[in-house]
């Protein structure tokens, strides 16, 4: 069985990965953190950004060990989406979010489609 | 008393009234909001923007078009306008006309500032200025290594220097709250246009004192409302208001010691001008009190229409695309994320 | 029965009580690694409809969290997400870790909590627009916290899920592998006692055989040295002595000879 690891007392983070406009809304709840090396925990996504950006910026969330939940945005999935299928650990836990220019398509959604089989109806 | 202009106004500045009296006639009027808000998608928005003035703008836009790329155009096409009639502006007109812009800048330097402090990238904070707001040397602000650097070169290179000379030191850039430090020099600018205004004298000065003072005044009202319950002292507060407006200075005084809305509005409602916005308002409701200040706003814009010869309508040109941006992206984000309902919320007719 | 499916053991009454205490462990492990597995499905179903709700919910919940911020950006202007994103310091909202337990698996489960005091964001807008900056914040706060929430289900259901596996797969291979198996060799070492005892049993037979047979070869060559000895006719002569526990025959008696020159 897989062990979860162990989790901290003193709060982790959340990371998000979308659109500019999506991010700042986060970033305006006080999701964003900066530390001393400026390291960011979010990366904005925009045309310009290459999905192996995305990727790698993805690995470093999941391999950091104080995110507990990295968000995603369904568009941002899309471009990456075989790492997303290939990362099933439960911590930090990979949450599709739908972003701000298109609206949340629960088919895309990977887990929500493994959800629906398992529970059997569609 | 305003003969004088009538005489020699048109020998400098007829031209120019002349284009943005005609640029005036291209806003959108009621019929095209409607049309706007009948559409389905963002493609049929840019269907019906290429049927007014942003035509050539939006044309050539591949789609999928997003409400960014449509707002982006549309600001476009006001800075082209202004910069056209800025190159052509006689020398009273192109100072009036820096001074309207002086706002953005004001935000682009702070932008600048704040980067700095965070490292960022020049070109990726250049990308981010509103492009009214430019500079020549704006570039070389990004370079600064430290604070006292950056604090020099803004004294040197920008014309907002004597703001930030009489109101803030080189260590405040370091400490200030960048919220603060934004608008103690959007004060000192507001102080300074009306100051300029007055000083130009006629129906500029009339027309313009009326519209700054609108805007002062709502700054205040917008100050007041946004440091309720955050560590900003009265003091602090009262710093923040201007030195003229309807408000200068009883209204100041309450303003400043007010805790919650009702409190605010009853400072507001001594003023006739503002207890019409306030009568508009439930009790309690603050919400909608953006919407009312951008239509009262747009009315004295309208307004300065009627009366010829002086360069408020310069600045009420500014301020009207401004606010038909507004309704673009507004209308474009209501359809993006089909919320066609609340279309009629955000709308401010301009006719 | 066939041999492959069994443990190779040496068939004796050691063994097969000991198999037979590993049967009794196995079935007593079967029933409750079942139950386990039953309580897990159970949970299991029951967060897969609160996933389903919670993704649905989630779609509403970010487009009212957009058009707040749609709000903010129509009252504070298109620059405020610059404004925004240079006032990122350190996150005050994060994630508490806890552990949840059910029927035995350890679910991480998430809570998000908001550090207190005072953040920059505060002081964003102040110019304009911050009271539809703040109600955005306040959307997005209540977003986030139904994303932690989503968080928990997830990981909750993946967690779950390999649990379920799991144990299922320890279900199934103690009721078809292990358990047969067991079964087999008991009545593997059985069926080998059996044979062993009917083995034996068919010496003994063939030993008792033998030994009769032996038994009446010696009678008869008793039955024939007494024939031969009456042969030579009223000789006092004891047969040869046998050895000692064997009788000597009846007819050496003195009471069968006859004497002349007795009295009585």
């Amino acid at each position: 069985m897989a062990q979860p690891s162990v989790v901290s007392q003193d709060g982790m983070l959340l990371a998000v990965l979308a659109d500019e406009d999506t991010i700042t809304g986060f970033l305006l709840a006080g999701v964003g953190n900066v530390d001393l090396r400026k390291k960011k925990n979010y990366l904005v996504v925009d045309s310009k950004t290459s999905p192996r950006a995305i990727e790698a910026a993805f690995k470093e969330f999941t391999s950091r060990d104080d995110i507990a939940v990295i968000l995603i945005s369904q568009q941002v999935a899309g471009q990456i989406r075989h790492i997303i299928e290939a990362h099933n650990k439960p911590i930090p836990a990979v949450l599709e979010i739908p972003s701000k220019d298109c609206p949340y398509d629960p088919s895309q959604d990977s887990l929500l489609t493994r959800v629906k089989h398992i529970a059997g109806f569609n | 008393m305003y003969g004088f202009e009538m005489m020699s106004f048109n020998i400098k500045d007829g031209f120019l009234e002349a284009i943005v009296r005609g640029h005036r006639t291209g806003l959108l009027t009621v019929a095209d909001y409607n049309n706007l808000a009948q559409c389905e998608t963002l493609d049929d928005i840019k269907l019906n923007l290429t049927s007014t003035d942003y035509s050539q703008y939006l044309a050539n836009e591949a789609s999928p078009i997003y409400t960014a790329t449509i707002v982006e155009k549309c600001t476009q096409k006001l800075v082209n306008d202004w910069n056209y009639m800025r190159s052509q502006a006689d020398e009273t007109l192109a100072t009036f006309m820096d001074y309207c812009t002086y706002g953005h800048m004001i935000d682009n330097v702070v932008l600048i500032v704040t980067g700095t402090l965070h490292e960022r990238d020049v070109q990726e904070l250049l990308d981010k200025c509103h492009p009214l707001g430019m500079f020549d040397s704006i570039a070389t602000l990004a370079v600064a290594q430290n604070m006292r650097e950056l604090y020099r070169l803004v004294l040197v290179d920008t014309p907002l220097a004597p703001y930030f000379s009489e109101n803030l030191t080189h260590e405040d850039l370091d400490e200030m709250n960048i919220e603060i430090m934004r608008n103690t020099l959007y004060k000192a600018y507001l102080d300074d246009f009306a100051a300029y205004c007055r000083k130009l004298g006629g129906t500029t000065a009339e027309i313009m004192g009326d519209l700054l003072a609108f805007e002062t005044d709502r700054r205040a009202l917008n100050i007041t409302l946004n440091s309720i319950g955050t560590e900003l002292t009265r003091e602090d507060r009262k710093k923040l208001y201007s030195n003229f407006g309807l408000l200068y200075p009883h209204g100041h005084n309450e303003l400043a010691m007010a805790e919650d809305f009702d409190q605010i509005r009853s400072a507001m409602e001594k003023v006739p001008a503002y207890s019409g916005i306030f009568s508009k308002l439930g009790y309690g409701e603050s919400q909608m009190l953006d919407k009312l200040l951008y239509e009262e706003e747009v009315k004295k814009c309208v307004d300065c229409y009627e009366q010829q010869f002086h360069y408020g309508v310069f600045y009420a040109y500014m301020k009207m695309r401004e606010q038909e941006i507004r309704n673009i992206m507004w209308i474009s984000e209501c359809v993006a994320q089909d919320q066609k309902g609340r279309i009629s919320d955000g709308i401010v007719y301009l006719f | 029965m066939s041999t492959q499916n069994r443990l190779p053991v040496v068939p004796t009454v050691t063994v097969l009580t000991m198999m037979k205490a590993r049967l009794v462990g196995a079935t007593k492990g079967h029933a409750l690694l079942k139950k386990k597995a039953d309580a897990l499905t159970m949970r299991f179903r029951q967060l897969l409809k609160e996933i389903i709700d919670a993704k649905e919910n989630l779609g509403s919940t970010m487009k009212g969290s957009f058009f707040a911020y749609t709000e903010a950006q129509y009252a504070a202007g298109d620059n405020i997400k610059h404004t925004i994103m240079d006032n990122v310091d350190t996150a005050v909202v994060k994630v508490r870790g806890d552990l949840d337990n059910v029927a035995g698996v350890k679910i991480p489960k998430f809570e998000s909590f908001v550090l207190p005091g005072e953040t920059k964001m505060d002081l964003t807008g102040l110019g304009r627009g911050g009271q539809q900056l703040q109600s955005c914040r306040k959307a997005y706060l209540s977003a986030v916290e139904l994303l932690v929430q989503l968080a928990n289900l997830q990981t909750a259901f993946l967690t779950l899920d390999e649990a379920l596996k799991v144990t299922n797969r320890r279900v199934n291979a103690l009721e078809n592998v292990v358990k047969p198996k067991l079964e087999n060799t008991i009545s593997y070492i059985k069926a080998e006692l059996d044979e062993l005892e009917r083995e034996e049993f068919f010496r003994l037979k063939k030993v008792q055989k033998n030994k009769q047979k032996r038994t009446a070869a010696d009678m008869a060559q008793a039955a024939q040295i007494a024939e031969a000895a009456a042969a030579n006719g009223g000789d006092l002569q004891l047969p040869p002595f046998p050895g000692p526990g064997v009788q000597p025959p009846a007819s050496s008696s003195l009471l069968y000879n006859k004497e002349d020159d007795l009295l009585f």
